[in-house]
């Protein structure tokens, strides 16, 4: 089994709700140890979050492309991150004390906090951000895939996904067994073209990302040029009379 | 990367006890004698100096409690693996100094080279500890894995030779090839900058890193304060001030040691010192111009 995040860069808007969720199921949570929170209050609240969503800007030339008449728009692409529980996790091979594993069953990566000595270097080797350090406990957290729900006989079985999947409003989270190629996150990577972050490196990211779709193309020079008979003017008229 | 200063201290007072103590046996095989005070106070300051860069190098672990478990992944982690070098040196040293003391060649040889291939490997351990980590570019080359244990070997020459000239015992060669090793110093560090002043060891642009097409810019980093990221990784080194490390550590660290070695050697105090001092400017910037890669999703 290879456990992993299917993510939607097209539906994903940026809500910050997985990132939430995680923080509230995993600050209690006895695998994971808790995700501390430093001076929530004060002027520069800062924490431990095992999942974070940047926002992007994909800039266009915002011009009006003379040959299709398409006009490129820019777009925001809000993208979570978390641990991608790498097929080959530098993480757990630069660990000097074992602290950090790989599970053979089902591809976690996880951290057992009675080993780690809190050296950082884990966090060094890994290009997601995804491992931060609990200055409390003095020992590295990072997202577990919700281990301690996705097994629970107690949760009824829809609710056997991670908390991030659960939270997404917009269906942007898909969990699955990436190892199976008819699971449903397969089909849906291989139908979107999916795929890991920064794979030149070679850590083998298991979570997949789906690329934003290309948007609507809309030819303006339809509306630019548009004829000016009188049934086109009696349109207009309607049109700016529904607008009121 | 964040130069922290428990590290650059680690690397630099470690570096030099182990190339002091390397010198130290060599020397002493090669036939140079040094009264037995001298070469005891050596043999202490030695130890000091690389106990002395261990115990810093723990500071910056959160949970010291389990620092001993550090040398149980020996076989996948290039820090376990500096680690069990480095204690390993304690038994060997013991069998080493056994041999001097009570005068038994054999154990004294056989802990000699036990000492001598241990600290080379605890050096290259250190130094791979950084260049085996494939996200940060900048640490990606041969000039990393060479650099450190170099300079350790050339700083614990002069801490060598400073003794072994205050008792007129240097030999001949000593001090040409300790300005040789200077020089090499400075020819790698040199050779390093220039392999990474163009593109190299540059980051991946941010529409590559997020598989999108087009110009990609930060909106917003998804966070109001400070993080374990930003303080990790975030650190900024401002290009003027960088330029100016590099030549200062370049000048004091081997280009004036270097003249004071061919030319005024009563002032080899000197010479050590400043290439200690300029070895902490080379250490620090080795981390504070190191980017990596999460800075592109910074």
């Amino acid at each position: 089994m290879k456990l992993g995040l299917v993510i939607d860069l097209d539906t994903c808007v940026g809500c910050h709700a997985c990132a939430v969720a995680c923080k509230e199921w995993n600050g209690q949570s006895l695998m994971a140890g808790g995700a501390p929170d430093y001076d929530p209050y004060g002027e520069e609240a800062s924490g431990v979050w095992f999942n974070r969503v940047r926002h992007f800007e994909v800039k266009a030339s915002a011009h009006r492309d003379g040959e299709s008449g398409h006009v490129n728009l820019s777009r925001t692409v809000n993208v979570p991150m978390s641990c991608m529980h790498c097929e080959e996790a530098d993480c757990v091979t630069v660990c000097p004390t074992g602290a950090s594993y790989k599970r053979a069953e089902d591809g976690i990566v996880l951290v057992d906090p009675e080993r780690c000595m809190g050296c950082n270097y884990c966090a060094w080797a890994c290009p997601y951000g995804a491992r931060e350090l609990d200055q409390d406990a003095g020992v590295m957290r990072k997202c577990t895939l919700c281990v301690d729900r996705i097994y629970d006989p107690a949760l009824p079985e829809p609710e056997r996904q991670p908390a991030c999947v659960l939270a997404c409003p917009a269906h942007a989270r898909h969990f699955g067994d990436l190892d199976d190629p008819q699971s449903q996150v397969s089909r849906l990577s291989r139908a979107r073209d999916g795929g890991g972050m920064l794979e030149d490196l070679g850590y083998k990211p298991v979570n997949r990302y789906l690329p934003p779709r290309a948007p609507a193309q809309v030819d303006t020079r339809a509306v630019a040029d548009r004829p000016s008979g009188l049934k086109s003017r009696l349109a207009d008229l309607i049109n700016r009379a529904i607008a009121l | 990367m964040k130069p922290a200063l428990s590290v650059v201290f680690f690397t630099v007072s470690s570096g030099a006890g182990l190339g002091w103590m390397l010198w130290l046996l060599l020397g002493r095989w090669a036939g140079v004698v040094l009264p037995e005070f001298m070469f005891s106070l050596s043999v202490g300051l030695a130890v000091l100096m690389f106990v002395a860069g261990l115990l810093s190098s723990t500071l910056h672990l959160a949970n010291r409690r389990n620092a001993w478990r550090a040398l149980a992944r020996w076989r996948s982690s290039w820090l376990s693996r500096e680690g069990v070098f480095a204690l390993a040196m304690f038994p060997a040293g013991a069998l080493a100094l056994y041999g001097i003391v009570n005068g038994v060649g054999v154990l004294e040889a056989l802990g000699g080279l036990l000492v001598i291939v241990l600290a080379l490997a605890t050096l290259y351990s250190t130094a791979m500890i950084y260049a085996c980590l494939k996200t940060v570019p900048r640490w990606r080359s041969w000039h990393v894995r060479v650099a450190y244990p170099l300079f350790a070997i050339a700083s614990g020459g002069l801490l060598w030779l400073l003794v072994a000239h205050a008792v007129d015992a240097a030999p001949a060669g000593a001090r040409g090839l300790a300005a040789l090793l200077l020089l090499a110093c400075a020819a790698l560090k040199y050779a390093y900058w220039k392999h990474f002043a163009g593109d190299a060891g540059a980051l991946p642009s941010r529409a590559e890193a997020l598989r999108l097409n087009g110009r990609v810019r930060l909106l917003d980093a998804g966070h109001t304060g400070p993080t374990f990221l930003t303080h990790e990784f975030g650190y900024v080194l401002d290009a003027g001030r960088a330029r100016g490390l590099k030549w200062l550590s370049l000048l004091v660290g081997f280009m004036f040691p270097f003249a004071i070695v061919l030319a005024a050697p009563a002032w080899m105090v000197v010479a050590a010192l400043a290439c200690l001092a300029g070895l902490l400017v080379e250490r620090w910037l080795f981390f504070a111009e190191a980017q990596h890669v999460v800075r592109v999703f910074q």
